[in-house]
């Protein structure tokens, strides 16, 4: 066992001991103790992460790491046997599980420290007793399992702690439970993500059944191997008889892949699993911050790249279809929020749809580089709100604020620099940037060569080794990679892999919806920014109050600072270092996946903007034009906002009602197990209780009857009864001569004399009665 | 001539103490009662007397033990007479078949 794989178990072991020690002692700690606890205990994890992430680097390096990645593979601990199938329990050590548990453990310390200053302000009692404890205790456990899911090797480990993810987001979003928004809106997100694990669940059962592992990597292995040498799922005889229709093997396959995307669907909230995240909010604001935007949202973008070598092109473009569905539609809902966490959150919706869509699309490096820098600037940008909410005294309508940027220019600032960065800031061909700016734009780029938009001259004047020469652009490297990949000898792959010309307008849709969506970022960040911090304080009450505290701005600039220098020149070359995995899976259409070009091993800046003028313009500026078009309608308020927003009524309502998702869930879902409740009602109050109750109960009043009358009464309490009427009349009978009348004594004494004597006389039981009596006579 | 013997005496003891327990028996009243305890007390002196006239040695231990009855006698009327004028006070007669608060 190497030393990384040491360092990430301690990690995931000491926030357990620490969830261990704050559920058993947490009362005796105490208030500010137990929260300082967590902290120290996620800061070592935080520890124990930057060294393995320093270690790996230079394994990467020195071109070590491949080496102890299958070391790790290979040491895994036999636990258990499901059937024949061994389940083993190890560490998945490759650059993406190290930069994750990087990124979770950096953040979370941050988020932990937040949340002392942030319970600091808030009343954590219920019924008298503290919760504040129980706040850390959680998050402690939270840690844990997320930390657990990132390294699990097993896709039953990494189901196991996608529950206990789930389990704590329940915890935590329902942690005011005394109010009911917010214990509704945490059963809203447990039973929601139920709905995506009943499929992830199917998804598993399927890799168990088809492919006879849970190993990830097992898995992946059999699948090729089975795509490679036609048997299995990919045998051409084989079919299934599901309810009367013939499933084909390599649709099974498909189904299987969309199976497992399905608990990424309710995990990451995608269409049309979204309705639980808004909600979600209810939550304490450290916790939309670490759970539900950086973290927890994360994990089923993590699952699908994970599974990755298991999905078919179909299921592939299924995943791009729903990311896409979810990046449009949750975007334009943030244009007409006015609260300001609902607004980030509809915002982490559209994003996570970018990170889903880019791996739909192929662009699995991308993706996860998204993954990366929204973590930190979406982590940032909720502490900041939830700052913002703090300072001006639980205020979270940003039509009530403005102007906040003189009294808390901490917050402000670091708020604008993530406004900046998922906006995608940057200037073109200059290589300067923020994350957004790279990841995002690189989805991008991916999707619009999928899509063939560049034209067949682009493709066809490329050769094989254009993209070794020095200045390839991304651009050039992705449609390379894609020449690459048509060009190469596996061509088995062709007779199933999805041909893209047969999905043109598909994909051509797809990339236009996400490169609209790009504009529409900008603008509701901007106007997020613009309305809370900026232009004249709407509610003077509200401004007079609002402050900010060091706790809670430290956080901030640490994580603001992370979003600057980020990201860029460390993220990316270690995500594509874990990519190459990828080229051995037969069937994925991995654009970005082949990772042998020496910009992407050795993490050299890559210019994504460097071709193709109208989109390198288009989406390279998208930014500076919509936040121009933002502060120009909010500059002086929500005036022209709620003028546009009459003009364009019907579309309006549409989004403020979430395209009545809620209504339709609630019409479906609420009320239609509602209406089978009450005909189970029905059912079982006049079939089953009238069966029962002729039957059933009667037969036990008769047999009740027979033994209470017959067993009971007779001869139970005969004998009792009997007893007592007994010993009664015995005493009456001793008690019949006790009259007390002295007559009556006198009689019985003088009587029973008499019968003495008379006795004497006659038994003469004194020998010498009868002589004396005689000799008195003589 | 008849000549009175020991039996006489005891035959008339007897008699009196037979109607001294039929008057404590049949008596309702109280003071009755007492006089028919009177009468067996004396139907036992007679006794007494009876026989230490006629024992052996003659002497005047049975007359002695008479006249101590006697006494106690007289002790035991005035004792009954009080207990009848508690039972009086408490239900306003001296009838005893009334007095059976005592009964079992």
């Amino acid at each position: 066992m190497s030393n990384y794989e040491t360092y990430l178990l301690a990690g995931v072991a000491v926030p357990f001991v620490s969830f261990f020690i704050l559920m058993l002692f947490g009362p005796r700690i105490g208030k500010p103790l137990s929260g300082w606890l967590a902290v120290a205990a996620m800061a070592t994890c935080c520890v124990l992460g930057t060294l393995t992430l320093v270690g790996w680097l230079g394994e990467v390096d020195s071109g070590t790491a491949a080496e102890l990645t299958a070391a790790a593979g290979e040491s895994q601990f036999h636990w258990a046997d499901i059937g024949s199938v061994p389940i083993k329990v190890g560490v998945n050590l490759d650059s993406l599980t190290v930069i994750m548990f990087f990124m979770v453990t950096f953040i979370a310390t941050w988020i932990f420290v937040f949340s002392i200053g942030y319970m600091a302000g808030h009343s954590d009692e219920v019924d008298g007793k503290s919760k504040y404890h129980r706040f850390f205790c959680y998050l402690s456990l939270f840690g844990f399992s997320m930390l657990g899911l990132v390294i699990s090797s097993n896709l039953l480990f990494l189901f196991i702690f996608w529950e206990l993810v789930g389990l704590c987001s329940y915890l935590l979003i329902g942690f005011y439970f005394d109010k009911k928004f917010a214990s509704n809106a945490a059963m809203k997100a447990f039973i929601t993500n139920r709905v995506g694990d009943f499929g992830f669940i199917f998804g598993l059962m399927m890799v168990y059944f088809f492919l006879g592992t849970l190993d990830l990597d097992g898995a992946a292995a059999a699948f090729a191997d089975q795509y490679a040498s036609g048997t299995g799922l990919f045998d051409p005889s084989f079919t299934i008889n599901v309810l009367g229709w013939h499933v084909s093997g390599p649709m099974m396959a498909t189904l299987m892949g969309i199976g497992l995307f399905c608990g990424a669907m309710g995990k990451s909230a995608q269409f049309p699993l979204q309705v639980w995240l808004p909600d979600a909010m209810a939550g304490p604001t450290p916790v939309s911050a670490l759970i539900h935007a950086a973290t927890m949202v994360a994990a089923g973008v993590y699952l699908v790249a994970r599974v990755y070598r298991l999905l078919t092109p179909d299921a592939q473009l299924f995943i791009a279809g729903v990311g896409c569905i979810t990046l449009t539609a949750m975007a334009l809902i943030a244009i007409v929020q006015t609260d300001i966490k609902k607004c980030l959150a509809y915002s982490t919706l559209s994003q996570l749809g970018y990170m889903i869509f880019g791996l739909g699309m192929g662009a699995w490096i991308a993706a996860l580089f998204h993954l990366m820098t929204h973590a930190f600037f979406k982590a940032m940008m909720f502490l900041g709100s939830g700052q913002v909410i703090e300072g001006c005294h639980h205020e979270q309508d940003m039509r009530k604020m403005g102007g906040l940027i003189r009294k808390m220019p901490v917050t402000g600032v670091t708020f604008l620099i993530g406004v900046l960065a998922i906006a995608g800031f940057g200037i073109p061909s200059m290589n300067l940037g923020l994350g957004g700016y790279f990841s995002k734009d690189e989805i991008l780029a991916v999707a619009w060569d999928r899509a063939g938009i560049g034209g067949e001259g682009h493709h066809s004047d490329q050769d094989g080794h254009h993209a070794a020469a020095s200045g390839a652009t991304a651009f050039d490297l992705v449609s390379d990679s894609h020449e690459a990949h048509n060009g190469d000898d596996r061509v088995a792959g062709h007779a199933l892999a999805t041909d893209d010309a047969d999905h043109a307008g598909v994909l051509k849709l797809m990339f236009w919806c996400a490169l609209i969506t790009a504009y529409v970022t900008p603008f509701y960040m901007m106007r997020c920014w613009w309305l809370t911090f900026m232009g004249k304080p709407r509610d003077q009450q509200v401004h007079d109050h609002a402050h900010e505290s060091p706790m809670m701005y430290v956080p901030l600039v640490v994580l603001a600072i992370f979003t600057v220098v980020s990201s860029y020149a460390l993220f990316r070359p270690l995500i594509a270092d874990a990519a190459p995995a990828l080229t051995d899976a037969v069937l994925v259409t991995a654009y970005d996946g082949h990772a042998d070009d020496a910009n992407h091993a050795k993490g050299a800046l890559i210019n994504l903007h460097g071709a193709h003028d109208w989109l390198f313009w288009g989406v390279g500026w998208s930014w500076a034009i919509m936040f121009l078009v933002a502060i120009v309608i909010y500059r002086n308020g929500v005036g022209l906002g709620s003028k546009l927003k009459s003009a364009f009524s019907p579309i309006a309502t549409l989004l403020e009602k979430k395209y009545y998702f809620d209504e339709i869930y609630d019409f479906m879902f609420v009320r239609g197990c509602r209406l089978l409740a009450s005909i189970s009602a029905f059912w079982d109050t006049y079939v089953v209780d009238g069966i029962i109750a002729s039957l059933t109960s009667k037969a036990t009043e008769r047999f009740s009857a027979f033994a209470g009358r017959g067993v009971d009464a007779n001869i139970v309490d005969g004998v009792f009864n009997g007893m007592a009427v007994t010993a009664f009349d015995l005493s009456n009978l001793f008690r019949s001569p006790h009259t007390g009348r002295i007559r009556n004594y006198v009689l019985f004494t003088a009587g029973a004399a008499a019968v003495a004597i008379l006795l004497l006389l006659f038994f003469d039981p004194v020998p010498d009665a009868q002589a004396i009596l005689t000799s008195a006579g003589g | 001539m008849l000549t009175i013997g020991l039996m006489h005496y005891l035959v008339l003891s007897a008699a009196i103490f037979c109607c001294g327990i039929f008057v404590m028996i049949t008596k309702r009243n109280a003071i009755g009662i007492l006089i028919g305890v009177e009468l067996v007390l004396n139907s036992v002196n007679v006794n007494f007397i009876a026989f230490d006239r006629y024992s052996q040695q003659p002497g005047f231990d049975g007359q002695i033990t008479a006249l101590f009855v006697i006494v106690l006698a007289a002790a035991e009327a005035a004792v009954a007479v009080a207990i009848c004028m508690n039972l009086y006070k408490n239900i306003n007669t001296i009838d005893v078949d009334r007095g059976d608060a005592l009964h079992g």
